[in-house]
């Protein structure tokens, strides 16, 4: 059951071949160009070893509904954000699957200006693709196909411009990059060149398949630790498959939590943000953050789409998750892990101070992630079977279930990717986080 | 009963793009093909259409799909693809043309290991492969390879099969016409290798083909008249995917695509070894009185180029090919070839120092006729009945539709792979016979 397709306002998603093969990712390609009808659609790819044959096959359908196809062939999902941001065309295609190990694969949709989908548009798309009739253009009208390279000079030269450059540049970092033979592994070397840094990466051949789960995280950071402390860097970081997310180790060698990206951030950004938005499923470390910086939080849904859309309701420069994903509008509209990167640079470039100093004043807090697997038809009778067990505490519904108690809060809530529950509880007190993963393990039990 | 533009078919899948012949199709079309013939390197080629790169994507991604390698050999020739893969020993491969249908058509052709197209049990099998959907999926795709100048090692090998020299020496002025088809970015530096002096027309696909594809005498009078105003000693029209070819001669008249083939086999067994000789049940008698004249038993097989191929393999045979202007030499490699068909015949003029109308008027001249009438499936019996009963004195024989056989002529009478459309041909040395014979059976149709 694990194997069916998801669907979600982001795109497709599941294991290939036996949820997303070749077939369905041609009519999804067909129902996104018969959905935008005319122009341009500009696509791009991860290394994984399942990509090229899905971008293929995409690529064949935009052409054959008459749109043009620009193939930029493996680039982060960032920078495909970042190019649709700057220029004119239709919308885009990612084949990706960010932080899902393979088999998964995924084809994220996006908009004319880089966006993810609206929580509106999604169905549609969903809607032309069940029909099953897409555009079909004649013989002398079909798209042209053209293969093409992403401007990384113009990307580099936008993202300076948000950050101190000099302040970088003469700080000389050392820098262990850990991005898992994703795509942005051939990018590191102009990108620290140009910041002037000595970055050393490890598992960075896009060619190889992942050395690891590509999910920036404290579990996966053990090589990079210890490269760190081997190489006395000032940083090290992880990176998931198409560059969206980062987690960070520091000076001293050990492992951050993802969830610390989002304040980092944040505290870089200081005076240029006066609100950020972030989701019910992001530690408090944000709060903390946004007490200090005088900022407004606002909490949404988990996923990029509803992050970016209110951010864009609510006129907010910056958002993210607490998986280690970071936006900031005015550069760019994705999630962009070498954004976070270089914005955590130029804090600790400006402020003269490692990065154990400048998160020494954090918050110390404990946190729990599980993940539960459910077969798909059940997750939805174990939610409604939750709800009525905590209905007495008024939950937040905004993203399945969370409470908030005195020593911690959790929060229970079907993931938007896989087939699982995913759990997370947050608290200063140890104690009280194993009584809650007891008491909800035994309710889904039950 | 409402026919679809739509061909699944032992022959391949073929279609109208923008209409029945989809991305989605095409693709699963490819899996079915992976599938059968397993992972490997499978060359793709396409021919001039436009749609032909949209439909090679969709291709790319069946063949990754199933764990095939695709090796892109963009624009290329169908024989040229058939040689790369026998020499290359690709697992198979296959070609993005529909060949001489009109440009808005498109189809995939599908070869194997060795070069040859599919006969009808291997055909049957994929499309069993196709039906009940038994893709044999991975997760892992592999890469896609590029081969910069895949007509190389074909030309080389017909430049040391065929006398060079002579050409050189008696240097013909040749005036090609590729229909802007899969030959056109070769033809004329193939000839000029060869040694001739070329002129290459209609080397452009603009709207469309420059002419109808097919290479009969009614649609290549833009070459006959290249041929009178440049004063050229041959003309050679080739179609859309290059494996067919039609001769002009010196005096501009096309001495039709029956006698390509006529030409190439009467010099090679003037100059090369004695080997039997194969044909299809429709080529012209000529070719018998040919190998009758140089003592070679003369083999006849079902129309189509695999049933040819594999005949003469079987026989032993060096030369045959098909009436319609596809010429096989084996050895090159088993299959239809206009290239190998104009070296040979260019080499004819120069080893002979003769005219291609001289050359031509040396053998027996024939009357024939070839026309299709539209038949769908329920139709063939009635139409075989009929002409069975107008001509119970002839020598039957139904390995192929139905062909009946009389010292002064004969009839061919079957249904088309690839239209629904059943073909007559009728042959004879006396023009009034034949022609009285057609519009006899017309009218019973």
């Amino acid at each position: 059951m694990a194997d069916r397709l998801r669907v979600s306002v982001s795109g497709i998603r599941g294991k290939v071949p036996s949820a997303l093969n070749v077939e369905n990712a041609s009519k999804f390609a067909a129902a996104f160009s018969s959905y935008l009808e005319k122009g341009t659609i500009v696509l791009c790819r991860d290394g994984r070893e399942s990509s090229r044959m899905l971008a293929m096959s995409s690529i064949s359908s935009v052409s054959a509904s008459g749109m043009d196809c620009i193939d930029l062939g493996r680039l982060p999902t960032p920078f495909l954000q970042f190019f649709l941001n700057k220029n004119s065309y239709s919308g885009g295609l990612s084949v990706s699957a960010g932080h899902n190990p393979c088999p998964w694969n995924a084809i994220l949709l996006l908009d004319c200006e880089g966006h993810y989908l609206e929580a509106s548009q999604g169905p549609e798309v969903f809607n032309v693709y069940e029909s099953g009739t897409f555009e079909k253009a004649p013989w002398n009208k079909l798209g042209k196909i053209k293969e093409s390279t992403f401007p990384f000079h113009f990307y580099l030269k936008a993202l300076s411009k948000v950050v101190h450059f000099r302040e970088i540049k003469n700080a000389h970092f050392k820098i262990i990059a850990d991005p898992c033979n994703g795509a942005v592994s051939p990018f590191l070397k102009p990108y620290s060149e140009f910041f002037g840094l000595n970055i050393i990466s490890i598992n960075d051949d896009i060619d190889k398949p992942f050395s690891h789960s590509p999910e920036p995280s404290i579990e996966n950071s053990s090589q990079a630790e210890a490269v760190v402390k081997a190489t006395d860097s000032d940083l090290g970081f992880l990176l998931n498959s198409d560059g969206s997310r980062i987690s960070l180790v520091s000076e001293k060698g050990i492992g951050l939590s993802e969830e610390m990206t989002l304040p980092l951030c944040l505290i870089s950004l200081k005076e240029k943000i006066k609100k950020v938005v972030s989701t019910v499923a992001t530690s408090s470390l944000v709060d903390w953050a946004a007490d200090e910086l005088d900022l407004k939080v606002i909490r949404t849904k988990v996923g990029q789409s509803s992050v970016t859309h209110t951010m864009l309701a609510e006129g907010a420069k910056a958002g993210g998750e607490g998986s280690g994903s970071f936006a900031f509008l005015p550069f760019s509209p994705g999630y962009d892990s070498l954004l976070a990167l270089t914005l955590i640079l130029d804090l600790m470039a400006r402020e003269g101070r490692k990065l154990s100093e400048i998160i020494s004043p954090f918050p110390s807090l404990t946190r729990k992630k599980i993940k539960i697997e459910i077969p798909p038809v059940k997750i939805y009778r174990v939610m409604d079977h939750l709800e009525e067990k905590y209905a007495k505490e008024h939950p937040d519904y905004t993203d399945g279930i969370r409470i908030n108690r005195k020593k911690a809060w959790f929060i229970i809530r079907p993931s938007l990717t896989e087939f699982i529950l995913r759990i997370m509880i947050e608290g200063k007190d140890a104690e009280a986080i194993s009584s809650i993963e007891d008491e909800i393990i035994e309710r889904i039990r039950t | 009963m409402r026919a679809s533009d739509l061909k699944i078919s032992i022959s391949g899948i073929r279609g109208i793009v923008g209409q029945s012949l989809t991305p989605q199709l095409i693709l699963k079309f490819s899996e079915a093909f992976t599938s059968f013939i397993g992972e490997g390197e499978i060359g793709v080629a396409q021919d001039t259409r436009p749609s032909g790169n949209m439909l090679k994507y969709a291709v790319f991604s069946g063949l990754l799909s199933c764990g095939a390698t695709p090796v892109d050999m963009g624009i290329l020739p169908i024989p040229s693809l058939q040689f790369y893969v026998k020499a290359k020993k690709l697992k198979g491969g296959i070609c993005i043309t529909a060949s001489h249908n009109p440009v808005e058509w498109n189809a995939l052709k599908l070869i194997k290991k060795g070069g040859f197209f599919l006969n009808p049990y291997e055909a049957e099998e994929l499309l069993d492969f196709y039906y009940q959907g038994r893709f044999k999926r991975v997760h892992k795709s592999g890469i896609i390879k590029k081969e910069n100048y895949p007509f190389k090692i074909h030309e080389n090998k017909i430049f040391k099969f065929i006398n060079r020299e002579a050409i050189r020496k008696r240097k013909p002025k040749v005036i090609v016409d590729p229909c802007g088809g899969a030959a056109s970015p070769y033809v004329k530096n193939f000839l000029e290798k060869l040694g001739a002096e070329v002129i290459c027309i209609n080397s452009r696909l603009s709207n469309g083909f420059p002419r109808n594809p097919e290479p009969l005498p009614q649609n290549i009078q833009k070459l006959c008249e290249s041929v009178k105003k440049y004063g050229a000693d041959i003309g050679f029209a080739q179609d859309a995917d290059a494996d067919r070819l039609a001769v002009v001669d010196e005096k501009a008249n096309p001495i039709g695509e029956e006698y390509t083939l006529a030409l190439a086999v009467n010099h090679y067994l003037s100059s090369r070894k004695k080997t039997p000789v194969v044909v299809n049940l429709s080529t012209s008698r000529v070719i018998q009185d040919i190998s009758r004249k140089a003592g070679v038993e003369l083999i006849r097989t079902k129309v189509g180029e695999i049933n040819v191929s594999r005949k003469m393999l079987e026989a032993g045979a060096k030369i045959g090919g098909e009436g319609n202007g596809g010429i096989i030499a084996t050895d090159i490699h088993a299959c239809r070839d206009s290239f190998t068909g104009m070296a040979l015949i260019l080499e004819y003029m120069a080893v002979s120092k003769k005219n291609i109308s001289y050359l031509k008027q040396e053998l027996p001249l024939y009357r024939m006729i070839k026309e299709k009438v539209k038949a769908n499936f329920s139709d063939r019996k009635r139409i075989f009945n009929l002409i069975k009963s107008k001509f119970k004195q002839g020598q039957i024989n139904t390995e192929d539709g139905l062909r009946i056989e009389y010292p002064e002529y004969w009839i061919h009478v079957r249904p088309s792979n690839t239209e629904p459309v059943m073909r007559i041909i009728i042959e004879g040395k006396n023009k009034e016979q034949i022609d009285s014979l057609y519009s006899e059976i017309k009218e019973h149709l």
